[in-house]
């Protein structure tokens, strides 16, 4: 059972900047389906939770020309259905409908989750990858700025992502090989193919949360084919190692997954 | 001995004659049809036994009406909530309350010295098999063995990770979970063990300071000079050593218990689920020292067993004497979390085996040394007892012997579960009959064949005296080959091999023992208005009794099957009953409901004599009613019962012969050797289940069994760090479960071979599934990696251990280009 602790649900931004600050301890409260769950555990006990998914700048799905921008309170559900997402990144559409169950995918939502920053989440790598700009109620974050290791971001104390906007790009691709019990990524990569180059943001495995893999990138800007990737590894030293995937076979799946998706551009992969 | 000389099991003493057909079969062992007083059953007449009726609770059960232990609540309850222990193995040196106490709320704080105080006993679990056809297990200096009491609260130590040391009742759930972190324990870390191989060591930290070694049970069957000279003279010895992993059955319903007391009559009553009320009852009653009148047990809906819920909780027994102390009624509901940590858990059995085969293949002797880790306390030996009795598995082996021992760990206690010890001895003589078969060079299932017990030897004495009943092993595997379409395995290899996937298929006989509790009772009333109400002393828990139970007896008394309602889990009216494990149920009730049925009628025969003015021998029944035969007068059953004196009849029977459920079931995996990702693509079983009542249930149960199997096989573990003792799956993020979208549709068929112990032939269903399951998957595995130089795999089969077992066979990573040519 949770720790007792009160309910707000936000209107507007200054509001929900209002309450929090009223708090002693205040958490924003998306989706719920990691804030939740851990404090059914007592491993989280803030007094009091801002809901903020009735606050309209935090909703919609829009595109214009090469951007594409959700509303951080969109639910994964809402951005796997959105025509507008699957006609612009279809990768991305496709991840929003590999997460989770159906009740996680329509209650968690991407703001929540790129927030959250979990190692194995999967947003993070397409945020990265698809060089994606976090807007907040305070500024604009780059992807490459605001990802900043394990459950970290740049976010300060009480901003709130308000909009992720995504660059569309000339194709992208997502593959991932799911633990067999959380069914979260053991190891996933996202690989971006755009005017300017290749962007492969890789999740689930590094022992920093999400990361770009450069050399890869590199090697596939110079030719786009899974082969491109042959005899490139990274440092089983920099990666995570539990009962589900130790460090060299985490290594070895980030390859695999890379490949993967530069070979299934336009769609998910599950390995 | 006396009860060798009945015929049962031979206790370690006697050594045992070599194995074969059984020429002098134990006293009772047959059904004797005059003495059951059901005579000859009129198997044409079953309009409902042997159909695939739907399941008439599955209505209630899907639209909420199902009534769980956590569904009741009683005016005034408070809450229970358990101060555990955070470490695998500490000494208690003080327990302090107050800060707790203080708590808004908090009713009171209960330590193992007030139960002390109380005089509250420990837990009867009773762990030895005591059925003479059970293996006998003792200490190693042959006495019984001790148990490690199991008190509600230990006051000495706390010897697993997640022991409760203290219970907090409360007014709400959230004041007791409070009030629980708020307790101060005194700990001292003592020195731990988790894993029984370092456990039977001289060196290793002793779980209980009243015993020199962990060891509890050291027992060996067999005869061992016989064994050794066979060994001698073989062609060739195959060995090797496994570890049927720890599971725990995640049940849908998380345990749950609430205690009312009544203090103007002195009586308690329990709401908890579990295998079987009456059990429960005996066991609290006891605990509590109270007389079992004052104890009312009720389980009705149980959200899934598995043998998790058959032994009694020390929750249980807690809100019980808090409810008396405080006149109040508690309720106790655990967490997922509190049920990863102290659901009584299944398996780990370490097993050392070796088989000696003639230059052809024939074999010749068996050689097993099995170690069950009980955990931190001795709550069932019947995993290690029913592996025991089936060292040798469907294959006649003239001699074999075995070293049965059972060791204390700093570890959740273990417990029979889905199938006790059958899953892990098949599992160890299939391997080895498969690396028998690899390392001498002869096919796999030629192998199987040359050796299988043939159904001309039946009732067959296997060499550690268990007597099996009947079966037709052979024809179970041509089946289940057929079924399967063994022939066309190489063109599948082949196909796959295309797709870049390595294909592999395993096939494993099973012969298991359903034993179970020997004593069950029926008492069956028929209404004036022609109402059937069956009162029975099982448990289900899903596996649909009130619609197969209601066949037998509609059957018996001629009766639509609608109008038969059974009635369990009440203590107040189920006077007697041996609970639902163990593959019992339906061969204990169907049996002891014929009787019953048989005895309503014999009733209500005399009845319609008196009634119609005939003798009753000529009188004919059919359809429910008597009629005289040549004469246009009858009665029904209905019009020969009243409100006054209703047609009823009672009937307690005693059933000791176990039976020997068979099959066969045979897995394809395909494995993508670049990622190391494994899927089931096929699997095709036969279980022979005696008479089967209801196909439609058998088969779900079947179903059900594959898939607990397979989870053990692919993603289920109970894993342990064994440097700080601590569990490492303690949720659903880290216990992987079998999942609809990772079982393929199965291909399973029943075969029906009667069995002689009992009317109607029933052996058992369901958990058949699941024993051959464990060996099916990882010989699938194993066949596919051979190429790749992959011997041996440890469960569960995750892509990790199959990364692991490539890399450690000296395979290089693969990539996609190099798989596909």
């Amino acid at each position: 059972m949770m720790y007792p602790f009160s309910y707000h649900r936000a209107r507007t931004l200054d509001e929900a900047r209002a309450y929090f600050e009223g708090g002693e301890d205040a958490a924003y409260l998306s989706g719920g389906h990691s804030l939740l769950p851990t404090m059914k555990n007592r491993l989280a006990a803030p007094d009091r939770l801002v809901h903020l998914a009735a606050i309209p700048e935090l909703r919609g799905i829009t595109r214009a020309g090469d951007r594409l921008s959700i509303g951080a309170a969109e639910t994964h559900a809402a951005v796997a259905a959105s025509p507008e997402v699957r006609g612009a990144i279809p990768a991305l559409a496709a991840l929003a409908g590999s997460i989770g169950d159906p009740q996680v995918r329509h209650r968690g939502t991407i703001g929540g989750s790129l927030a959250n920053n979990d190692p194995a989440a999967d947003y993070p790598a397409a945020a990265l990858a698809l060089d994606a700009v976090i807007e907040t109620s305070e500024r604009a974050i780059s992807a490459d700025n605001f990802f900043q290791g394990m459950f970290t971001t740049a976010l300060d104390e009480g901003e709130i992502i308000t909009r992720v906007t995504f660059t569309v790009p000339d194709s992208a691709g997502y593959a991932k090989m799911r633990n067999p019990a959380s069914r979260y990524a053991l190891a996933a990569s996202f690989v971006a193919r755009r005017p300017g180059g290749v962007r492969l943001a890789i999740t689930g495995a590094g022992n920093n949360g999400v990361f770009r893999w450069s050399e890869a990138e590199a090697a596939l800007a110079t030719r786009f084919e899974r082969g491109a990737l042959a005899g490139l590894a990274l440092d089983p030293g920099d990666m995570m190692s539990d009962m589900h995937a130790d460090a060299r076979y985490r290594a070895h799946l980030c390859a695999v997954a890379s490949a993967e998706a530069v070979g299934h551009q336009g769609k998910l992969t599950l390995l | 001995m006396t009860e060798q000389k009945k015929g049962g099991i031979p206790t370690p003493e006697d050594g045992s004659s070599p194995a074969g057909p059984c020429t002098d079969l134990p006293e009772g062992w047959a059904y004797d049809e005059g003495a059951s007083g059901i005579g000859p059953l009129s198997v044409e007449l079953f309009r409902n036994i042997g159909k695939p009726l739907k399941r008439r609770e599955d209505h209630r059960l899907v639209t909420g009406k199902g009534q769980f232990t956590d569904d009741f609540t009683r005016p005034g309850q408070c809450f229970a909530a358990m101060v555990r222990s955070p470490y695998p193995h500490a000494r208690i040196g003080g327990i302090d309350a107050s800060a707790a106490l203080e708590l808004p709320g908090v009713v009171a704080v209960l330590t193992g010295s007030d139960a002390e105080a109380d005089g509250l006993g420990p837990i009867p679990h009773n762990p030895v098999p005591s059925t003479r056809f059970d293996v006998k297990l003792r200490a190693p200096d042959g006495s019984m063995p001790f148990i490690g009491p199991h008190v509600l609260l230990p006051t000495d130590k706390a010897r697993h990770v997640g022991e409760a040391v203290a219970v907090v009742i409360a007014e709400s759930k959230g004041a007791a979970e409070d009030a629980a972190e708020l307790v101060e324990v005194d700990w001292e870390e003592l020195p731990h063990v988790a894993d029984s191989l370092e456990a039977i060591t001289d060196s290793a930290p002793r779980v209980w300071d009243e015993t020199a070694k962990n060891t509890l049970v050291d027992s060996s069957f067999g005869d061992q000079a016989a064994v050794d000279a066979a060994f001698a003279a073989a062609a060739h010895v195959a060995k090797a050593e496994f570890h049927i992993n720890r599971v725990t059955a995640v049940t849908m319903e998380p345990r749950a218990a609430l205690a009312d007391y009544d203090a103007e009559s002195g009586r308690s009553t329990l709401y908890a689920g579990s295998g079987g009320a009456v059990r429960q009852k005996r066991e609290l009653a006891q605990v509590l020292g109270i007389p079992q009148e004052d104890l009312r047990v009720l389980s009705y809906d149980v959200g899934g067993n598995f043998g998790a819920r058959n032994r009694v909780y020390v929750e249980f027994g807690l809100v019980l004497w808090a409810s008396r102390r405080l006149k109040r009624p508690v309720k106790y509901t655990a967490t997922r979390s509190e049920a990863f940590l102290t659901d009584y858990q299944g398996r780990d059995l370490h097993s050392r085996v070796e088989l000696a085969l003639d230059a052809d293949g024939h074999f010749l002797a068996l050689r097993a040394d099995n170690i069950s880790n009980v955990g931190a306390r001795c709550v069932s030996l019947s995993p290690l007892s029913k592996g025991s009795g089936l060292i040798t598995g469907s294959y006649h082996i003239p001699h074999a012997h075995l070293r049965a021992r059972a060791v204390f760990t700093n570890t959740m206690c273990t417990q029979a579960y889905r199938s006790s010890g059958r899953p892990e001895v098949t599992y160890a003589i299939e391997r080895l009959v498969d690396i028998a078969a690899e390392e001498m060079g002869i096919d796999k299932i030629a192998l199987r064949r040359r050796n299988l017990v043939p159904p001309g030897d039946m009732p067959y004495r296997n060499a550690v005296g268990s007597i099996y009943d009947s079966g037709q092993y052979e024809a179970n595997m041509d089946r289940a080959m057929a079924i399967f379409d063994w022939s066309a395995i190489e063109a599948r290899r082949a196909e796959a091999a295309g797709r870049g996937k390595l294909l592999g298929v395993g096939l494993a006989n099973y012969v298991e023992s359903s034993i179970g509790t020997p004593k069950e009772r029926a008492e069956i009333t028929l209404s004036p208005d022609g109402r059937i109400e069956v009162v029975i002393g099982t448990q289900p828990s899903g596996q649909g009794h009130e619609t197969s139970f209601a066949q037998v007896v509609a059957d018996m008394l001629q009766t639509p099957v609608e109008r038969v309602r059974i009635v369990i889990g009440d203590t107040d009216k189920v006077s007697l009953g041996g609970g639902s494990h163990s593959g019992r149920s339906m061969r204990h009730a169907g049996t002891v409901m014929a009787m019953a049925s048989a005895d309503l009628l014999r009733l209500a025969r005399e009845r319609a004599a008196e009634r119609l003015g005939l003798p009753p021998g000529d009188l004919s029944f059919e359809g429910g009613a008597f009629s005289g035969r040549e004469t246009n007068r009858s009665v029904t059953l209905a019009e020969l019962s009243t409100e006054d004196d209703p047609l009823f009849a009672a009937r307690t029977n005693e059933m000791h012969a176990p039976v020997f459920p068979n099959g066969t079931a045979i897995c394809e995996v395909e494995i993508d050797p670049v990622t190391c990702q494994i899927g089931i693509t096929r699997y095709a079983s036969i279980d022979d289940v005696g008479r089967c009542i209801n196909p439609l249930i058998v088969h779900g149960q079947s179903h059900g069994g594959i898939a607990q199997g397979v989870g053990q096989a692919m993603w289920e573990n109970c894993a342990i760090d064994p440097e700080s003792g601590q569990p490492l799956s303690g949720s659903l993020m880290d216990y992987g479960m079998p999942r609809a979208d990772n079982l393929p549709f199965y291909d399973c068929e029943i075969a029906e071979v009667l069995s002689p112990t009992n009317p109607f032939g029933i052996k058992a269903g369901g958990e058949g599934g699941t024993t051959p399951a464990l060996a099916t998957v990882t010989l699938a595995v194993l066949d596919a990696l051979r190429a790749h130089g992959v011997r041996d795999i440890s469960m569960p089969i995750t892509p990790q251990r199959i990364w692991q077992a490539l890399s450690d066979a000296g395979a290089t990573a693969f990539d996609r280009e190099t798989a596909e040519t």
